[in-house]
C-alpha cells in the first residue's frame, strides 16, 4: 500500500538505520581509540579525545593483511568468471531451449545448493592434499564452485526467463540458429542479470570462511575472513587491529553496496517472488 | 521442423553437459565419498588408518626392510648358538619362511613383491598404491600370529643373554609387526557410536534451539520492518543500502565484531544490556551457557533480519495495491486486511525465505565458530562445528563424516518438509 510517510515514521526509520549501523560506527570508533583507551573505564567512552591511525598502519606492517586481501581478490575473481561463464550457457538452455529433463536438472541445482559445506568438505579436503593443492588458489577455487556453480544457475535462469520471447521468434525467423541468437539477442540483453549474478557470486566467494579455514592455513594464501579471524592470539586479542581491518574491509563493500544496491536486491529477490 | 527439435534438443544437453558434470563432480560424488569414509576407522594422524582398508593388507615396503635381513641376522645367530638355542631359532626360521611363502602364493602379491624389492635395493621409495597389497585373511592372521611368535622368543632368549646380536633382532621383529594393515571398514559404528553419545545430541538440540530461535524472531521481525518500509520515503536508497551491509559483510568478521561488543570487560554492547537488566553481569554473555546462546542468536538476528525483510518488502510490492483499496471500501479493518489478503498473497515468499532462512541457520558454522568456538562447554556447540572439531582436531575423518552425513540428512529432511508445502512452484517456469 503505497501511502505518505509521516514524521514518526521518519524517526522510526533513523532508530531502525541506527541500530543496524551500530556496530560498524562502534567499531570505526574504536578504531581510531590509541590502545589504551580500549580496555577499562575509557573503554565506554564514544570518541575519543587522542585520535590516531596506529591501529591501521599496525593492520599492514605486523600483519600481511595486503596478502590476505590480494588473495581474497583473485580466488572470488576467478571463481566468479568461471562459474559464470559455465553457468550461462546452462542457464540459457534451461531457459529458453525445449528439453526432456529440464525440471529435473534445476531440482538438482536447487538441491545441490542447499548442500550444507561440511558435508563435502572431508573428501574434498582429502582430494586438494592429495593433488598438493592445499595453499593454493587453485585449492579454494575447486572448492568453491560447489557453491557459486548452483548459485550462477539458479539467477541466471531466472534473469533469461525474464528477456522476451518473441526476440528468439524474430531471431528464428530470421534463419539464425540458436547458438547464433543466443550470443547475438539474449546475451546482450542478459548482461546487467550477468552483473548482478556476479556480484552476488563474488561476495559469497570473498565471504566464504569453512574451505579457507581449513585447505589455506598458510599465512601466504589465507584469505581475508580467515586472515582476520586468526588476528586473535591464544591469549591476547588484538582488538584496536582487529577493528581497523574490519574497518578497511568494510568500506569497500559499503561502496559497493551504495552502488549496485538495486542489482543486489533483484538478485537476492529474483529466486523467491513470483512475478 | 522435427529435426529443428532435435538438434535443439542435442544443443541442450551440450550447454547444460559443462555446469552437470562439474556439480557431479565437487558437490554430489564428495557427498557419496563422505558417506564412504563414514563407514571406515579413518584417522589422519595414523599411519595404519590414513586409508580406506576393505580387506587385510601387506605393506610391502616396511615388510621388505624387515624381513630379509631378519632372516640373514637368524642364520648368523643359528650359526654361532649352542644347541638348545639353535633348535628353538631354527624353528622360527622355518615358521616365518613358510609365512613368506604363502604370502607369495598369491600371484599379484608375489609380482608386487619382486618390484617393491628391486626399488628398495635401489635406495629408493616405493609408491603409496605399489606397496599396500591386498591379502587374504587367513594369510594376514597367520603371518600377525608367527611375527609376534617371533618377538616374544627372541624377547625372552634376549632377556636371558642368549642371543650375540639380541637387540638387533628385537628390532627387526618390531618392524615387522607393523607390516600387517588390519581392515578399518567398521560399517555403521560410528553413526551408533554418535547417535548414544550425548554430546551429539546436545549438538543437534543446540543447532535446533539456535534454527527455530533466529528464524522465527528474523521472520516476525522481518516481516514488521517490511510492512512498515513498504511506502514511498525519502532516502528509501540509503535504507536499502543500510540494511544490504550486515548481509554483505562476511560473517566471520561480523562475528569478530560481536565479539568484541560482548566483551565481559570493554565490550559496550554487553554493558548496556547490563544496564537496561537483560542481564546481572556483563561478563554473563560470553561465559554462560544461556548468554552465549543469546549472544550468537542476537548476532545471527542482526546479520539476517535486513535480508529476511528485504525478501519479504519484494512480495509485498507484487501485492496489487486494488485489493486493499477494495477491502477498505468494504469495511475491513488494517488487520483484517493483514490476514485476509496480505498474509495469503504473501505465503510463498514468506515459505522461500523461509526455507533458505533455516538450512542457513541449520549450517551455521562460521559465526559461531568464531563467536563462541562452541563453548563454553560446549552450550553453543552446533553440529557442524562438532564434525568439524572431529575431522579437524581429533583428525578423525571417518567419524567426522559420519557426523557431516547426519547434517546432510537433517538438512534433506528439513528441505523435504519445506518443497512439500511449496509444492512444485519453487522451479517451475515462472514467465
Amino acid at each position: 500500500m503505497q501511502k505518505k510517510a509521516g514524521p514518526l515514521f521518519y524517526v522510526f526509520l533513523f532508530v531502525f538505520v541506527f541500530l543496524i549501523m551500530f556496530p560498524f560506527l562502534w567499531i570505526l570508533l574504536s578504531s581510531i581509540k590509541p590502545l589504551t583507551e580500549l580496555f577499562g573505564d575509557e573503554a565506554f567512552n564514544w570518541f575519543t579525545s587522542h585520535p590516531t591511525l596506529k591501529s591501521y598502519v599496525s593492520v599492514f606492517v605486523n600483519y600481511p593483511f595486503l596478502k590476505y586481501l590480494w588473495n581474497s581478490t583473485v580466488i572470488a575473481t576467478i571463481t566468479t568468471v568461471y562459474t559464470v561463464f559455465v553457468a550461462a550457457f546452462a542457464a540459457y538452455a534451461i531457459a529458453r531451449l525445449d528439453f526432456k529433463g529440464k525440471s529435473i536438472i534445476l531440482g538438482i541445482v536447487l538441491s545441490v545448493s542447499m548442500f550444507p559445506q561440511i558435508a563435502t568438505i572431508s573428501p574434498i579436503y582429502m582430494f586438494v592434499k592429495k593433488f598438493g593443492l592445499t595453499n593454493s588458489y587453485l585449492g579454494l577455487i575447486i572448492p568453491y564452485t560447489t557453491f557459486a556453480l548452483p548459485l550462477s544457475i539458479w539467477l541466471l535462469v531466472t534473469f533469461f526467463r525474464k528477456i522476451p520471447f518473441d526476440l528468439e521468434e524474430a531471431a528464428k525467423m530470421d534463419g539464425a540458429t540458436p547458438l547464433q541468437t543466443y550470443f547475438k539477442v539474449i546475451l546482450p540483453l542478459a548482461v546487467p542479470g550477468i552483473f548482478t549474478t556476479s556480484i552476488l557470486v563474488f561476495i559469497a566467494a570473498w565471504n566464504e570462511f569453512l574451505f579457507a579455514l581449513t585447505i589455506n592455513t598458510a599465512e601466504n594464501y589465507k584469505t581475508v575472513p580467515v586472515g582476520i579471524a586468526m588476528f586473535q592470539g591464544q591469549y591476547t586479542i588484538p582488538w584496536g587491529e582487529i577493528s581497523a581491518a574490519t574497518v578497511i574491509v568494510t568500506i569497500p563493500l559499503v561502496i559497493m553496496v551504495l552502488l549496485f544496491q538495486r542489482r543486489i536486491v533483484s538478485g537476492l529477490t529474483s529466486g523467491s517472488v513470483k512475478e | 521442423m522435427k529435426n529443428e527439435k532435435k538438434s535443439e534438443r542435442r544443443l541442450a544437453y551440450i550447454l547444460v553437459a559443462p555446469s552437470l558434470l562439474l556439480i557431479l563432480a565437487v558437490a554430489i560424488w564428495p557427498v557419496i565419498q563422505s558417506f564412504y569414509f563414514s563407514l571406515f576407522d579413518y584417522r589422519l594422524n595414523n599411519p595404519a588408518k590414513s586409508a580406506l582398508h576393505l580387506d587385510y593388507s601387506l605393506n610391502l615396503e616396511r615388510y621388505l626392510e624387515n624381513y630379509p635381513f631378519l632372516m640373514s641376522a637368524l642364520k648368523q645367530e643359528i650359526a654361532q648358538a649352542t644347541d638348545a638355542e639353535k633348535e628353538q631359532l631354527e624353528s622360527l626360521q622355518e615358521k616365518l619362511q613358510q609365512v613368506d611363502e604363502e604370502i607369495r602364493a598369491d600371484k599379484e602379491a608375489a609380482k608386487r613383491y619382486e618390484q617393491v624389492d628391486e626399488i628398495l635395493n635401489n635406495f629408493e621409495v616405493p609408491s603409496e598404491e605399489l606397496k599396500i597389497v591386498s591379502i587374504d585373511e587367513e594369510a594376514a592372521q597367520h603371518l600377525t600370529k608367527t611375527i609376534s611368535e617371533t618377538k616374544q622368543t627372541l624377547k625372552t632368549l634376549n632377556e636371558n643373554g642368549q642371543l650375540k646380536q639380541g637387540d638387533k633382532l628385537t628390532g627387526l621383529a618390531n618392524g615387522l609387526s607393523g607390516a600387517v594393515i588390519e581392515p578399518n571398514f567398521v560399517g555403521l559404528a560410528h553413526y551408533k557410536n554418535y547417535l548414544s553419545d550425548s554430546r551429539l545430541w546436545k549438538a543437534l538440540w543446540n543447532t535446533t534451539v539456535f534454527t527455530v530461535i533466529s528464524v522465527s524472531i528474523e521472520l516476525v521481525l522481518g516481516l514488521a520492518i517490511a510492512l512498515l518500509i513498504n511506502k514511498a520515503f525519502f532516502g528509501r536508497g540509503l535504507v536499502r543500502a543500510t540494511i544490504l551491509i550486515p548481509w554483505a559483510i562476511p560473517t566471520a568478521v561480523s562475528a569478530l565484531m560481536w565479539k568484541f561488543l560482548y566483551d565481559g570487560q570493554n565490550g559496550i554492547v554487553a554493558k548496556y544490556f547490563a544496564d537496561i537488566g537483560i542481564i546481572n553481569d556483563m561478563s554473563e554473555l560470553l561465559t554462560t551457557g544461556t548468554g552465549a546462546m543469546f549472544a550468537v542468536i542476537f548476532a545471527d538476528v542482526w546479520k539476517t533480519t535486513p535480508y529476511m525483510a528485504l525478501l519479504l518488502l519484494a512480495g509485498l510490492q507484487t501485492i496489487p495495491s486494488s485489493l486493499y483499496e477494495a477491502a477498505s471500501i468494504d469495511g475491513a479493518t488494517k488487520w483484517q486486511q493483514f490476514v485476509k489478503i496480505t498474509l495469503p498473497l504473501l505465503k510463498s515468499s514468506i515459505l522461500v525465505a523461509l526455507l533458505f532462512r533455516t538450512l542457513d541457520a541449520f549450517r551455521v558454522f562460521d559465526l559461531i565458530f568464531v563467536l563462541t568456538g562452541g563453548g563454553p562447554a560446549n552450550s553453543t556447540e552446533t553440529i557442524s562445528i562438532l564434525a568439524y572439531k572431529v575431522m579437524f582436531s581429533q583428525t578423525n575423518f571417518g567419524g567426522g563424516s559420519a557426523l557431516a552425513v547426519i547434517v546432510f540428512i537433517c538438512v534433506a529432511i528439513i528441505s523435504t518438509i519445506y518443497i512439500k508445502i511449496l509444492g512444485a512452484d519453487l522451479i517451475s517456469d515462472r514467465k
